[in-house]
Order: structure tokens, then sequence, then C-alpha cells
């Protein structure tokens, strides 16, 4: 060993410092090393699903929403490509939204300003794509592409839309949109509500009808996908499919189509000859409560709301007095009049009011008990008929004798009655804004704040004025009831779910609301009166339609409103009528019922308008059609 | 070890012959060539702009770098001793300079630009003023153990740490400090005096903490609780500890780590390369970074004390107190346990001006070898 410190410049030299410094430098590494292993070995898994979650997201995968047939496999719900405008945000330089915006408005024809808003109202991820314009043509959609350059962040995709159709396939958005319905663009608060279930900012929802009320069946389930991201949430690929979509279920209506177009003519018709501008035709099976056709007019073309519907077209809808966007077969109650009088009779029957052998004095004013003298309600036959057993009161319609039925059941046994069969309550038929209507109880007066009805309200409910108020689905609905033998059905507009080819493959089975607690007696009796108001001719000639049936049906109109100039009221017009296979048989297949509101020509419009939809139906040579102002013949019979 | 070195390096003439390191060349070529290979990857995913221009631009600084290493170590380190305030009026100068016209990066003014390259004064002179202290503790060593000795090494430190600090750039002032605590330590300063300064500079941080940018404050604290703000000032540590945390035993592969690929580390290539190592060569690829890292730190203690004299012991304590704490400080950070500073990992970092000052050092570092006194063990 030589001199350690031979020429040092040196300074004392600690060993200690040293090994201190190259511990501290030890423990650093140690202590690196350390963390390094824990977060990698001992919690790195639980690092890495973080990572994978930070870094991934969940995208959607849309499921085609499923189509809709008539009963008899028609399409009558399509889907078809229509080119959406879109905006990426995260492409689309804020200062240019404007301007772009502008450009595309100009080729669209579309509102710049309510395309402004929409994007403006987006909150989503700006990769996300806002729909601008939806169902834009395709040539525009051609342009927008070719001025893809002066266009940053439009997108044009194919989505698919709504198409409805008629009973000929054709393009036809009023024959069916009551029952149908259409979808639209899923509102903001739904969406706040409906997210979890996986709708999406640019989800349409069903609006109405059957679209509406089966949302969940037609939508089916979307699926997602497991899509990778960089830094600036830019997806990258598809890792993985989470969950595939499941397609919505495809319907079948009970509706037929056919039947549908032959109401809506029937209907149109008899609306036109009275000039009347509102009615319902409502063809039902009683036996099973299926609905076979439904008509509401004035109705509205729901192709118009498939690409999201012009302000205007849909202003000029709410201005309507008429209300074509309400199903007024469903939503609308309205005094039943005369038909009201199944209900009484049948009641007073099963009540022990009378039986069916005994008679009843009629008057041409009934004095209402405990009333002033004088203080009299009339019949419409003002000679009133003599003494009626109940088939009799009923074929005739009787006004005075059903006030006594009323007032000797007492208001709750009528309602108790009404009730069973259905009034005062939705029918529970799986369409949206169903109204429940009216039905006159001690109940109901003492929430109008009185301890009970009055009597002279009690006699008139027994002819369905006043205080009792149905929809047309009702009043067909408690007529098939008594019909098909006592059942209450839950009426039915959808069949069933069908293949894509329109074959039913999952039947829907008729639902049994309730069985009525009369005897069969009774039901039959009620039956009978029915057929006899049209034997007797209470119906004018519908009795001479060759129908391959015993046509059994009541009358009714219904006086409401103010007195006209001649001291005349306004009136409604209801026919109801089913089909058995003779008098008083519970084997009807057939229920029509025709409303039409406020006419104030001397005829039955409801009546015409159910004959000339019979003749239709069952495609009959006879046209026996009246006209309602004058009485006289419309057509001729062919034979 | 200095026999064994001796033999390798005996094609080198005459007395420098005894002292060339391989061991310290093995070691630092290692780590740059690591350095590239991540460089590479991260300028792979095309987050950091062009790949291969980028990887291009550090081989052309390694290339400039490895000259000055050998520049350095063929001169008797003893020159620095001769220019001590020259270099260090020079250090001021620069930082001055820097702090007056710097350019802005991300917030801070770090660099100029010369001829087309950024270059931050910052780094250089960190290696400058390890020469400028170990002279001047040198000078003082006959009185190393006073007060005195560390008031005036603060002092001679502490201009240089102002002027960076109002860069403002904490993690180098940081180094500055750790640097003057290491060659203190080293050079027999009274440990009950560096105590009392130590215990004074902390009760001051508070104020150094205050005089930060409010995104500097609120960075530097997110390691206590990353899930503060994980989208906004604590994204890149609680990134950073996803991506870490994915690496697992043996990682994702070379230019496959998710995190780096995708972008998710907005300065992976700088402060955060870290990250990609852990990422894409696992929990193994970790550890032999850090362990050629301690052996590198082990290799200049060795150096300094075989030092010939107290200068070169100094400078050596100097260089590994800064690779010592850059490493802890750089590492620590992108695993949570230290606070989110801009502390470039020696070698590994992509940045010229970090990798010509540390080859500047290990230059000066193999010539304070070469001009060793004989081996002693």
């Amino acid at each position: 060993m030589t001199d350690l410190n031979e020429g040092r410049l040196d300074l004392h030299r600690s060993r200690a410092r040293l090994i201190a410094f190259s511990a501290a430098a030890a423990v650093v590494f140690a202590v690196l090393g350390a963390r390094l292993f824990q977060l990698q070995i001992l919690s790195g898994t639980a690092y890495a699903d973080r990572a994978l979650a930070s870094r991934t997201v969940v995208e959607p995968i849309r499921a085609p929403r499923g189509l809709v047939f008539d009963r008899e496999g028609r399409p009558l719900v399509v889907n078809v490509a229509s080119w959406t405008v879109k905006a990426r945000p995260a492409d689309l330089p804020s200062a240019r939204v404007d301007e772009v915006i502008g450009v595309v408005a100009r080729i669209t024809g579309v509102d710049a300003r309510a395309m402004r808003a929409r994007y403006r109202a987006f909150s989503g991820s700006p990769y996300d794509l806002v729909p601008l314009a939806r169902g834009v043509s395709r040539e525009a959609a051609l342009l927008v592409g070719e001025q893809r350059a002066q266009l940053p962040g439009i997108v044009v995709e194919v989505d698919p839309v709504r198409r409805y159709l008629d009973d000929s396939a054709k393009q036809n958005g009023s024959l069916l949109s009551h029952l149908i319905g259409y979808t639209g663009a899923v509102s903001g608060d739904e969406l706040q509500r409906l997210a979890a279930q996986g709708y999406l900012p640019d989800d349409v929802i069903g609006r109405d009808g059957v679209e509406a009320s089966y949302e969940s069946t037609l939508r089916g389930r979307y699926g997602s996908r497991l899509l990778e991201r960089d830094a600036s949430g830019r997806p990258v690929k598809v890792i993985s499919t989470k969950t595939p979509a499941i397609p919505g279920k495809n319907l079948m209506l009970t509706v037929d189509a056919r039947v549908q177009r032959l109401a809506e003519e029937a209907l149109a018709w008899g609306m036109q000859a009275a000039k009347v501008k509102q009615g319902v035709t409502i063809v039902m099976n009683p036996q099973t409560g299926e609905i076979l056709a439904m008509v509401s007019l004035p109705t509205y073309d729901n192709n118009k709301f498939a690409t999201g519907i012009r302000a205007t077209d849909y202003a000029a809808y709410l201005a309507d007095p008429n209300r074509p966007l309400r199903n007024h077969a469903i939503s609308d109650i309205y005094p039943p009049g005369s038909t009201f009088k199944l209900v009484t009779g049948l009641a007073a029957l099963q009540e022990g009011v009378t039986t069916p052998e005994r008679t009843w004095p009629t008057y041409g004013c009934y004095q209402i008990p405990g009333a002033a003298p004088g203080d009299c309600l009339f019949d419409w036959n003002h000679a009133g008929f003599g003494p009626l057993d109940m088939i009799q009161a009923f074929a005739v319609s009787s006004d005075t004798f059903f006030y006594q039925m009323a007032v000797h059941l007492g208001v709750d046994r009528l309602a108790k009655w009404a009730n069973t069969l259905g009034f005062g309550a939705p029918t529970g038929i799986r369409l949206p804004g169903e109204a429940a209507g009216i039905v006159a109880s001690t109940k109901w007066a003492q929430q109008q704040g009185r301890p009970s009805v009055y009597t002279g309200e009690l006699a008139q409910a027994g002819i369905g004025q006043n205080v009792i108020a149905v929809t047309p689905l009702q009043l067909l609905n408690a007529y098939a009831a008594v019909a098909n033998g006592g059942k209450l059905m839950r009426p039915m507009v959808v069949r069933g779910e069908t293949d894509a080819a329109g074959t039913l493959i999952r039947p829907y089975a008729p639902e049994v609301l309730r069985t009525l607690a009369a005897t069969s007696e009774h039901l039959q009796l009620m039956r009978v009166g029915a057929r006899q108001v049209i034997t007797t001719g209470h119906a004018y000639n519908i009795r001479d339609l060759a129908l391959p049936g015993q046509l059994s049906g009541k009358t009714g109109t219904a006086e409401f409103g103010t007195p006209k100039p001649d001291g005349s009221l306004p009136f409604h017009s209801w026919f109801v009528a089913f089909l058995p296979s003779r008098a008083g048989a519970a084997d009807a297949q057939l229920a029509v019922l025709t409303f039409t509101y406020s006419a104030t020509v001397p005829g039955n419009v409801s009546t015409e308008v159910v004959k000339y939809f019979l003749q239709k139906y069952f495609a009959l040579r006879q046209d026996l059609r009246l006209d309602p102002v004058t009485f006289a013949r419309v057509g001729r019979s062919q034979n | 070890m200095g026999i064994a070195t001796s033999s390798l390096t005996g094609t080198v003439r005459a007395r420098q012959s005894r002292g060339f390191d391989l061991q310290l060349l093995l070691f630092v070529s290692l780590l740059i060539a690591f350095g590239v290979l991540m460089g590479y990857s991260v300028g792979f995913s095309g987050a950091a702009g062009s790949g291969l221009s980028q990887t291009v631009k550090t081989l052309i600084w390694i290339g400039i770098g490895l000259t000055l290493f050998f520049v350095a170590a063929s001169v008797d380190y003893h020159w620095l001793e001769t220019f001590t305030w020259p270099i260090y009026v020079l250090v001021l100068a620069l930082l001055g300079v820097n702090l007056l016209i710097g350019r802005d990066i991300n917030g801070a003014q770090l660099s100029l630009t010369i001829a087309g390259l950024d270059f931050q004064f910052s780094e250089i002179a960190k290696v400058l003023m390890i020469v400028v202290l170990a002279s001047y503790l040198t000078k003082r060593r006959e009185r190393i153990g006073r007060l005195s000795t560390i008031v005036g090494a603060a002092v001679l430190m502490g201009i240089p740490t102002v002027l960076v600090f109002r860069q403002p750039d904490l993690g180098t002032a940081l180094v500055f400090v750790a640097i003057l605590g290491g060659m203190l330590f080293m050079a027999g300063a009274s440990i009950g005096w560096m105590g009392v300064t130590a215990g004074v500079t902390i009760g001051v941080a508070p104020l150094a903490v205050n005089a930060l940018h409010a995104y500097q404050r609120q960075r530097l604290f997110c390691f206590l609780d990353p899930g503060q703000d994980p989208q906004g000032a604590c994204y890149q540590l609680v990134q950073a500890l996803n991506a870490v945390g994915s690496g697992g035993w043996f990682g994702q592969g070379l230019t496959a780590g998710e995190h780096n690929r995708l972008g998710y580390l907005p300065v992976q290539s700088t402060d955060f390369i870290y990250t990609v190592v852990a990422e894409e060569l696992g929990l193994v690829g970790g550890l032999v970074l850090l362990a050629l890292l301690a052996l590198l730190v082990w290799r200049i203690l060795v150096i300094g004390w075989g030092a010939r004299d107290a200068l070169g012991t100094l400078v050596a304590a100097g260089l590994a107190s800064m690779i010592l704490f850059q490493v802890l400080v750089n590492v620590g950070m992108v695993m949570g346990i230290m606070p989110v500073t801009g502390i470039p990992l020696p070698f590994i970092t992509y940045g010229g001006s970090s990798m010509i000052s540390l080859l500047f050092g290990m230059g000066i570092l193999q010539s304070i070898r070469m001009n060793a006194r004989k081996p002693t063990f």
C-alpha cells in the first residue's frame, strides 16, 4: 500500500458519512422498488381495472324497432332509411357554428334557428352526434356530403324512421294513426328518467297509440359494446360486445286494416251527409274483445310525425276545433242517451225492481217524485206508449219507463251496474289517453258538494243523460259483454307478436275482466230486446239488410249544449249493434258502434253509418242507406 | 474493482490509463439506451409529435453530450477550480437572461431556443453549481465545521435557486437545495448546524409554497389524495397510477402501453416517462431501470471516494445527490409518494439540456477517476 494521502488537498473524509449517504440512497431505491411492487403486483388488478374503465366508453348498439302488422299480416308500420344531418361538436369550431348551420339550413330547407337551438341544447360528449335535421331528402343529403370540406363537423347518417302504411301497403298516415300513434324525439326530461333504460339523446320514443303503449315491446333492448378511446375521447376501436342488441318485437294488431278502411269510408260518408264534424266507429269481436276497427274522425297523418313534424303542421292540428290528434273513441266522454237503457234495464231486472213479465205505465211526461206538481220529464214520444214490459220498453225506447226503473233502483244500485258493465273507469285497452267517464252516485254527488243526486237527475241517468258520460269504447264494450253472455272483456288492440314476415308466433290471450253477476235469462232478455229494436223498425230500414245473423242493437240520441233558435238542441247520435246467429243468442262475433257528434238532422246518422258499414263488410248488393236529412234512399240496391 | 477496471482500460495510454472507468460508461450507456428506447416508444404512439424526428433529435443531443463527456474526461478537472468564479457569474447570467426572455413551456419560462434546439439553462446550471460549490467547500475545508461555511454555501446556492424558483421552476430549485444538502453532508459540515439550517428552511417553506402559482400548488398536493380532483389538477397523477398499476410483472410490451399509446399522459415523454416504463415493461423493466440508476449512483460514490482530492470527492457527491434526488422525486411522483413537480428522470427523460448537462457531469467524473489516487480498496 502506498501513501493514501499523497499530494492530496484533502478534507477529512468520513467513512461514516459515506456509509450514511449510501444507506440513504439504498433506502430511496428500496422504497421506490417496493412501491412499484405494491402498485403493479399487490394492487395491480385494481389499477388495471380502473385504467380500463377510464379509457373505455360503453357505446350503445341500437336495436331495430319492431314492425306492426294487421290481423291479416299486412304490414302497417315499417322502418325505412332516412337521411339525418348531424353535427359532431368536437369537429365543429364554435366560431363557425352559425355559419355552418346556416349552410346546412339552406341546403336542407330546415329552419336554421331550430337547428341552432337543437345544437345549443345538446349537453352530451362532444364526440356524440347531435341530430340537426331528420328526414332530409336524398338530394339534400348528397349535397351536404359534397360540401363536406366547407362543413366541418357535419355528417350525414342513415337512420331508420317509421313509415306508416294503409291496407294496400301504401304510405298513408291517416287510416290508423289513432291506433298506431307515432314516434318522436325523446325530450330532455324524459331522457333523465329513461337514460337508465338505455335511451339516448338522439333517441325516439312512442308518442301515441300502440307505439306508445307497447313502447318497451317494440323498442327491444339496446345492446352495448366497449370502445377504447384516446385521451381526447375519440373512439379508437371496438374491444368487445358486452350485450348484443335485442331487436324489438313485431306486433300484430287485432285490427283488420281493410275493415278499418270500410269503417272509415262509411263514417266519412255519414258525417259528410249530415255535415257532422266528429265521429267514431268501432268494430269489435264481442267474444274476445278484439278491436277490428277503430275510427276517430277527423284523423291526422302520423307520417308527418315520423321525421319530426313541422311547427306549422302541428299548430294546425292543435288549432282545429275538432281536435284531430285526439282519439275520440277512448279519450272523450259523451252522454250515451238511450243506448244506456241496456244498463238501466239489466239493473232493474237484476235488482228485482221489475220482472220480465211486469208491465209499467208509460207517460207523455213523467212526474218527478217529490218534485212540485207539473215538474215532469218528457218521453221522446210525448203521447206515451201505454203499459210496457221491459222488452217492449227497450224496443220502443220508452224514456218514461226507464225513468221509473232508475228512480226505483236508486242512484247507487244503478251506479253499481254501470260500474259492473265497465262505465266510470277506463276499459283497460292498451292505448294511451283513455278517459274514465262519469257515473253518477251518492259518492260522486258528495264530491260535487251535495248530499246526493237529485231525483230528476237520477231519472235522466236512467236514459243516459245529464249525469252519465261514457267513451264510445266503454259503451261498445258493455254491449259486447251482454252480447257474449256476460263476460266483460278487456278490449284488445294487439293480437300478439309475429315473426319478421308478419306470421303470428306468440298470440296474446283475450282477458276476461269480470263475469257479470247477471242471470243468463236477464241477459238473454236484453239481447232479445235489442233484436226487437231492429225488427220493430225503431232503427229504420236496417232490418231489411240481408245479414248472416239477427242484427240486434240500440239507437241513442243525446241532447246537449244550448238550444238552437228553433228551440231544438244539437244531439249526439249513437248506434250500437251486434250480430248473433238468432235473436237472443250469445254467439255474436261482430259488434259495431258509431257515434256522431253534434248532429242537427232529423235522421239517425249513426244508424246510417253502421248500415253502410255492414253493407260493405258483408259485401251486400243492397244499398239501403237513407239520407239523414231527407230520409230519401241514397243508393239503389243491385238486385 | 479498480483492478478490473485497470486491466480493461489497458489500451488507454499514459497516466490516464489507470482510471478510465468503464463501469461508469457502461451504466451511463445502458441508461441512455433505455431512454432512447422509451423515447421511441412514446414517439411511436404519435402522442408527442412525430416519433422519429424526436428520436433523431435525442440522438443529436446524445452526440453533443458524448463529445462533451470525452472532452471533459480528457481534461484534468482542476481547470474547474480555476474558473470557479467566472462559472458562477455565467450561471447567474444565464439564469437571469432566461428569467427575462425565456420561452413559455406549459406556463413556465424554462428554456431558450438556440439554433432551433430548446435549451434549458437550469439543467446545465445544476452541474455548474456543483462545481462552484465543490470549489467553495474545498477552499473552506479547514473551517468546514463552522456555521459560516453552511451560510456561505447556502448564500452561494441560494441566488441561483431563487432565480430558478422565480421562473417558476420549483423542481429545479428543489434539486439545488438537495445538491447543497448532499454536498455539505459529504463535505463534513456540522450535522448540528445543518439540522438548524434545515429547520429554518422548512420553517419558511410555506412562504415558498404560497409564492407558487395556484396550479402548481394544487398539483403539489395531489399525491396526498389523488381523488380530490381526478379530472383536473390531479388528472396526470391519477392516470399515471393507473398506467403504472396496469403494468403487472412484465408490462404490456414496448410501444403497446395503453396509456402511452392513447395519450393519457400529457407529458409522458418528459416528466412521466417512468409510467411508460412501468406500463410497458412492467415490474421487471421498472426494477431494471431503478437498478441501473442505483448502480450509477453507487459508481459515482465510489469514484468520489477514490478521488485524488476534496474537489473530486465533492463534485462526485454533488452529482450523486442530484441524481439520487431527481430519481426519488421523479419516480416517487409518478407512483404517488412524492409531490408532482417537474423534475426529469436522469438520462431517461427526453430533453437535450438535461442529457448534455448529465454527460458533461459524467465526463468530469471520468476525469476525476482518471486523476484519482491509486486504488485503495
